[in-house]
Order: structure tokens, then C-alpha cells, then sequence
């Protein structure tokens, strides 16, 4: 079996975050989605992975190389031009990108699976494969029950008893949805899907290539298998998708790090004594961090490596980005601080350095500067006994 | 840079026009405030229900306006929209500076 991994998207609703890091790319407790989902193929035997980029593709390059590292085989295929030294997107569809890559090479030569680099999953692929196989489906899209209330985020599907397709409804009405069966994205083909999609054309899957083949009388199935599976979709969802792991509410997520303390993980190199700061997890502390003295660090929070959470501070539910200075004046509560932003769980955001705290909050290779306005600030806090 | 003010049964309420209130407007509210202070009116709420953005400059500004009052009047602000609450709270400003959701709940408070 063969992989392609959808990686083209431009993340619009996890901004401002995706300005600076792509969808696949953002850190599950510092961990890309996408590499899990390489590790995912790679334990189920799958060892070629063709990736579409476009939004941001050097990071998503230059961070798997030709995936040697995590034992499979990686190439990219790139939808976009160079224009004044810029890498400007060029967007193909889902569907357009796959017969991109099979006009250029014939790559899909084997059954493939075709899934988004933004959700972690810990699905069992053999089965998929199994039941897709046993029913000489040429498309099997997998499948997942949720709560009626979120069906108008999704695609809907419905099938018949067998699991075959039947109708789909592209993000319907809560009111007017034919079941609360929905499409994951997740997807089974045989190569000869692909004669379904145009040349050289933007085509996506779920909303040009299924009704195709529906109407092609192609066998088209779906198929539910339990698996967890957590989308990071939106900023809301990174936020409830990292509590919900420091919780051990995603039994497949290995935390990294080493378990030093019940909920606590660290990395190695941290610099902490641990009798004169507070830390309550779950919490994951990066490594080559340091926590000052009276330091307060309430779960759950993901501090990243290389961060310098200085004495007194206060991170209460925090998810923060490696090489963070957090200083002694600091209460950040409920906040995701990622690409120089303070990020509320919401998705609201501040540009740190428009805002001109980097007193408080910055990046911790910059030298603390302190203007007059800081210093007036500073001072007051002492002054009135809040730095005590 | 645009304030109005206004006299609330001898409290000044003074309303920032601007919807950006940093380094441009920082220095002027604070002379203009504790100039305020200096000719006897002690007694002033800021209301920053314009102000979309502020910057540290703009905090400083009211921090230095709260220790030019001092102990000799009081202040209180209102009206303060979500990137400022966050910046105040950032900065633990937030357990310094008397807030208010409302121009009148913050005259009453020093009234």
C-alpha cells in the first residue's frame, strides 16, 4: 500500500498560527500532527508517501527530508510558482493533486491511501484495507459517528447496509442531515479512480470526484472502525485536542519526555528546583527549559524547549512555543503563545511585538530591553507588593 | 490625540478617542491627565471603550498617571475591550488598576 498525504491547505481557521507554520506542521506537545501520521503508515507497512505542498512548503520539506528518518520513503509534490523569490500557492483540489502526481510518474501503481495531514489518528489501517478489499471497493471512504449538533462541519454520508454509498451531503443543515455519519477524510482508492479526475483542472474529492463516481456506478463504499481521532481544525480545536491529551483522553498519544512526577513530563537538560516551584499538571516541560524559583505552572500547559519561565511567573493553562522568556511579571492564563502571538483558545490574538511587552513576554534568545513605560511598569508591580 | 471630557457630579470622566492607544497617544493622555490631577480635578475615570489596541506604552501611561494621583485622588477605568483585558491581566495591572464595565459603575466607585 502506497500514501499520499494532503498538505496544500492553507489552514485559514487555525490563524493566526498557520501564518507562520502549516496545518500539518502545528505541534501536538511539540509533536507535528503529520509525524505521527508517517509513524501511523510506517507500523502499518506502508513505505511510499507522496505529499502535496503549497502554503509554507519548505517547513513541511525541510522537516521530513526524504523521510529516512522515520523509515519510509518521501517525496513532495509541489502545487505552486516562484514569483520574485516567493513561493506563492497554486492550489489543485485534493483530487487534482492526486492525478498531478500520477501524470507525472504513475506513483498510484497499488491500492493507496489518501488522508489530511492535520488529524491525528489512531486508526487500523489493515482494516480499512481488509474491508475494502473483501467488497472490491475501488473507493472506500472511512467513516466516524459524531454528535448530531457538529454534523454542519462535515461531510455526511449515507450508505446502504452493506456500507455502500448512497448520497453525501457537503456541510448540511444540523435540521436537514441525512444521518450524523460523517467523512473523515480518510480514504481508500485503487488507481482506477484516478481516470475519474481531469487533467489540469482544481478537482476535490469530496465534492467533485465522490458524486462522479456515484454516478459512475463505481464500487464506492464507507466503512466505520473505531479509532480516535482528533482534528486540528481551528485554534479552539488545537486547544481542547492538547488538554484532552495531558488529560489522557487519547490512549494511542505517547507524551514525550519522561514522566518525572505523576502528570509531570519533562524533556532532558531542564533546569528546575523543584521544591521552590509550584507545578501542578498535567504539564509538559521542554527540554533545555529553565523554571525559576516561585515559578507557577498550573496544568494543563505544554511549555516548549529552550523556554525560560522565570522566577515568579505565573502560566496557568498555557500552551507555549519553544525559545519563550516568560518574565517574572508574567500572568498568562488560558493563553497559546506560537509565532509571536498571545493567542486566546478562542483564536483572538496580539502581536507581541506590536504590542511591545517583550518585558514580559518574548522570545527568549532576544535580550530584555526595558523602555521607560516598562521600567514605570515594572517598578509599580514591586511596589505595590505583586512581585513578592 | 482625541479625549472627551466630561464632569459626572464631580468626577472627570475622560473618554480616549483613539482607537489605537500607544507610543502616539501615551505621553500626551499622561501629561493631559495629571495636568488634570495637578489643577485639583483628582478624581478621574479613563473609559477606553474606543481603544481596540493598546500597547505598553499606553499602559505605562496608566500606570503613570495612577501613581501621579497617588494617594491624593483616585482613578478608575471602564469600558475595556479584550485585547486591553488581556494586556492588563498579562501584566498583573489588572489587581492594580480599579476596573469597571461601565462609565457609571466606575464614577460610583470613587464617587
Amino acid at each position: 500500500m502506497k500514501a499520499m498525504i494532503l498538505a496544500a491547505g492553507k489552514g485559514t481557521r487555525v490563524r493566526p498560527i498557520t501564518f507562520s507554520t502549516p496545518k500539518p506542521m502545528i505541534p501536538l506537545i511539540r509533536k507535528p500532527v503529520m509525524e505521527s501520521i508517517i509513524e501511523l503508515l510506517r507500523d502499518h507497512g506502508v513505505k511510499e508517501i507522496v505529499v502535496n505542498t503549497s502554503h509554507l512548503a519548505p517547513v513541511i520539506e525541510e522537516y521530513f527530508r526524504d523521510g529516512d528518518q522515520f523509515g519510509v520513503r518521501m517525496a513532495y509534490s509541489f502545487e505552486g510558482v516562484m514569483v520574485d523569490g516567493e513561493l506563492q500557492g497554486k492550489a489543485l483540489g485534493s483530487a487534482g493533486g492526486m492525478k498531478k502526481i500520477q501524470n507525472f510518474s504513475g506513483f498510484f501503481d497499488e491500492t493507496f491511501i489518501v488522508l489530511c495531514g492535520d488529524a491525528w489518528i489512531d486508526l487500523d489501517l489493515q482494516k480499512v484495507y481488509e474491508f475494502h478489499k473483501a467488497n472490491g471497493s475501488q473507493a472506500t471512504i472511512v467513516l466516524k459517528e459524531v454528535p448530531r449538533e457538529e454534523v454542519y462541519k462535515y461531510g455526511v454520508v449515507k450508505t446502504d447496509a452493506d456500507g455502500r454509498i448512497l448520497q453525501f451531503q457537503e456541510k448540511p443543515a444540523v435540521e436537514v442531515a441525512v444521518s450524523n455519519t460523517i467523512n473523515t477524510g480518510i480514504y481508500m482508492f485503487e488507481p482506477s479512480v484516478l481516470d475519474h479526475i481531469p487533467d489540469g483542472e482544481e478537482f476535490d474529492i469530496g465534492g467533485q470526484l465522490f458524486p462522479r463516481l456515484v454516478e459512475a456506478g463505481v464500487p464506492f463504499y464507507g466503512v466505520s472502525v473505531p479509532f480516535q481521532w482528533v482534528d486540528i481544525g481551528s485554534v479552539p480545536d488545537l486547544w481542547d485536542a492538547t488538554r484532552l491529551i495531558l488529560g489522557g483522553g487519547v490512549s494511542g498519544f505517547k507524551v514525550p519526555g519522561k514522566e518525572v512526577k505523576p502528570g509531570i513530563w519533562t524533556g532532558i537538560n531542564v533546569s528546575i528546583d523543584w521544591d521552590k516551584a509550584d507545578v501542578q499538571g498535567p504539564v509538559y516541560i521542554g527540554s533545555s527549559t529553565s523554571i525559576g524559583d516561585g515559578a507557577k505552572i498550573i496544568g494543563p500547559a505544554v511549555i516548549g524547549s529552550n523556554c525560560a519561565i522565570e522566577p515568579k511567573a505565573i502560566v496557568n493553562q498555557c500552551i507555549i512555543e519553544d525559545y519563550t522568556r516568560v518574565t517574572g511579571l508574567a500572568h498568562l492564563e488560558q493563553k497559546i503563545v506560537f509565532g509571536n502571538k498571545c493567542i486566546s483558545p478562542s483564536g483572538e490574538s496580539f502581536d507581541i511585538a506590536e504590542t511591545d511587552i517583550g518585558f514580559v513576554l518574548d522570545d527568549a534568545r532576544k535580550e530584555l530591553e526595558m523602555s521607560e513605560f516598562h521600567a514605570l511598569i515594572f517598578d509599580f508591580a514591586k511596589e505595590v507588593g505583586e512581585l513578592d | 490625540m482625541q479625549v472627551t471630557k466630561n464632569d459626572v457630579g464631580g468626577v472627570t470622566v475622560i473618554e480616549i478617542g483613539e482607537k489605537r492607544f500607544d507610543a502616539s497617544v501615551a505621553p500626551d493622555l499622561k501629561q493631559y491627565v495629571l495636568d488634570l490631577v495637578g489643577a485639583g480635578q483628582n478624581r478621574i475615570v479613563i473609559d477606553l471603550g474606543i481603544v481596540e489596541f493598546i500597547d505598553s506604552s499606553g499602559l505605562g501611561s496608566l500606570v503613570g498617571v495612577l501613581k501621579g494621583i497617588g494617594a491624593n485622588g483616585q482613578l478608575a477605568v471602564c469600558n475595556v475591550q479584550s485585547q486591553a483585558r488581556d494586556l492588563f491581566k498579562l501584566t498583573r495591572m489588572d489587581r492594580v488598576l480599579n476596573i469597571h464595565s461601565s462609565a457609571d459603575e466606575a464614577v460610583a466607585s470613587i464617587s
